[in-house]
């Protein structure tokens, strides 16, 4: 019971917080100091997300946004994963190219937007390469920092117990660069996000993304379904970032940067 | 950002061939972005290929339009709202960052409001800023700040958390006030970590930037690359996109440049720390 409400007091201020920013929402719209033209009052917004919730179009949305998020990501990071590994091992060839790498971490993946398009059209495919292509770039460089902080002696260990190849690769490369490879999916599934919503708004694949522009050009009537979709895509970032977080924490708590100060 | 001292260590070969290895690692950098470009070259030399046209074509259209011709003029706006957008946005965060850090109850508060903001991927905002702003560069600058905060905030107040206690002691015992503390300790403290999450911001910004340009624009380097595409300008929307490419480049070599410079005593103090 103490547990309980010393809980309840430390989410007291968050609470608090969280009504005022609706209430301040709602005074402000439906005083009419912020037009209906521009933001629509939070009861509306909130009531057309409760009713979206109830179709299937919302979830179809939702639906086609995570599929080319986690195919985008997972065939960005498993292709850096192995690149990152060989170039973790090898100091010139990770040397030779390091620059190709740092300029196409710099170049703003949405740059190949329009010609992503031109090839492959408003279609799902386009929507996991833009986002793989983002993935990648960074995760490479995570990964290589990750192999390099490798333990001389467990490599070593593996060495005198004929441990080689594949099985190396799996038993020791891995998991010691795990927390790094960890930090860089948490940090690619919000880049991902990102990039899959860019797809569907700018490129025209379906999604999310595709919903809110096109309630932003159906006209204000459709402003509360645009900002219940607004705030659906906030809400999936929380669930995918916090799953992500709980993830790491439990598949990494024998590592000793999970393991707190003993 | 730590692995970085792990290259500088390793031993030189001596003796025979030491010249040939210095010059192989000199050239080593240059040697494979140049193997990439003439294969890129060979490769489209006589392509009929509509997306891939030859890059002596790219290349000669990059010179005509954004070197000689009138094209460098769409980077004007671009760079001004992703100037205006990243500075707001940034200081902003930071300022916020600090007030969290500073008072526990504020970061009590509005923890869960900031972090789903955080996690919201901006270019959702995008039709909003618009029903907002309308179409104008206000609410390009307006979407790239709001996207830049985050980052900026979360560093702040991830690399004020970070700072050893012991400063704080000090700084107590010196009969430093909290709020100088914060300014004076917690801040420079937390620098390399703000430094980190700048960086993200400007990332963060340049692809707001591109993207706001993309949806209901009239000019901008990204308008420039989209509508090149629907008008099926390939040759021109290519010399775009390496337009934007080196845009990208030059931004995130000028932040790290200006980052070692104005960090220089953080890594001076951190060298000498480790000798001892």
């Amino acid at each position: 019971m103490s547990a309980f409400t010393a809980a309840a007091r430390r989410a007291l201020p968050s609470v608090v917080a969280i009504v005022a920013l609706l209430a301040a929402w709602q005074v402000a719209t439906a005083s009419g100091y912020l037009s209906s033209a521009q933001f629509p009052t939070m009861t509306s917004t909130v009531s057309a997300l409760a009713q979206e919730l109830a179709t299937p179009d919302l979830w179809g949305a939702v639906g086609m946004t995570l599929s080319g998020w986690a195919a985008g990501l997972l065939i960005g990071s498993v292709l850096a994963i192995v690149v990152g590994t060989v170039l973790g091992l090898n100091v010139t060839a990770f040397r030779a190219v390091s620059p190709v790498i740092e300029a196409f971490k710099a170049i703003p993946a949405v740059a190949i937007l329009p010609l992503v398009i031109l090839i492959l059209g408003s279609t799902l495919p386009m929507k996991i390469f833009l986002v793989s292509f983002s993935v990648f770039w960074p995760m490479v460089v995570q990964v290589v920092y990750g192999v390099r902080s490798i333990d001389p002696v467990a490599n070593d260990t593996a060495r005198a117990l004929g441990v080689g190849g594949i099985r190396k690769f799996f038993v020791v490369t891995i998991p010691s660069a795990s927390p790094y490879i960890a930090t860089g999916l948490r940090v690619g599934s919000a880049t991902a996000l990102i990039l899959a919503v860019v797809a569907e708004l700018v490129g025209g694949a379906g999604g999310i993304g595709r919903v809110i522009l096109l309630g932003q050009n159906a006209g204000s009537v459709f402003y509360p379904t645009m900002y219940a979709y607004i705030i659906l895509s906030g809400l999936l970032g929380m669930v995918l970032t916090g799953a992500f977080i709980l993830a790491e924490r439990r598949i990494m708590h024998w590592h000793e940067s999970q393991r707190g100060n003993v | 950002m730590t692995a970085d001292s792990t290259l500088a260590t390793r031993p030189e070969s001596g003796g025979t061939g030491r010249d040939s290895v210095r010059i192989i690692r000199i050239f080593l950098p240059i040697l494979v972005p140049a193997v990439l470009i003439a294969a890129w070259w060979f490769s489209t030399v006589n392509s009929t290929s509509p997306y891939f046209p030859p890059l002596a074509t790219i290349l000669d259209r990059f010179l005509e339009l954004w070197v000689v011709g009138d094209a460098k003029e769409e980077l004007v706006p671009s760079l001004r709202n992703l100037g205006a957008g990243f500075l707001i946005g940034s200081v902003a965060g930071v300022a916020l960052g600090m007030l969290m850090w500073r008072i526990t109850i504020v970061r009590q508060a509005v923890s869960p409001i900031v972090y789903f903001l955080y996690v919201l991927p901006a270019p959702a905002l995008l039709p909003a800023m618009i029903a907002i702003f309308g179409i104008g560069d206000m609410r390009q600058v307006a979407l790239i700040a709001f996207g830049s905060i985050w980052p900026a905030l979360f560093n702040t107040l991830d690399g004020m958390r970070g700072v050893d206690s012991v400063k704080h002691d000090a700084a107590a015992a010196m009969g430093v006030g909290r709020n100088r503390t914060t300014l004076s300790v917690d801040l420079p403290g937390a620098s390399p970590q703000i430094a980190a999450g700048l960086r993200a911001s400007l990332q963060v910004s340049l692809i707001l930037m591109v993207i706001s340009e993309m949806v209901a624009a009239t000019h901008g380097i990204g308008f420039f690359i989209l509508y090149s595409q629907t008008t099926f300008a390939i040759v021109n929307m290519w010399t775009g996109i390496m337009m934007l490419a080196i845009v990208g480049v030059v931004l995130n070599f000028a932040f790290i440049g200006i980052e070692r410079r104005i960090l220089q005593w953080h890594y001076r103090s951190r060298r000498i720390g480790g000798e001892a």
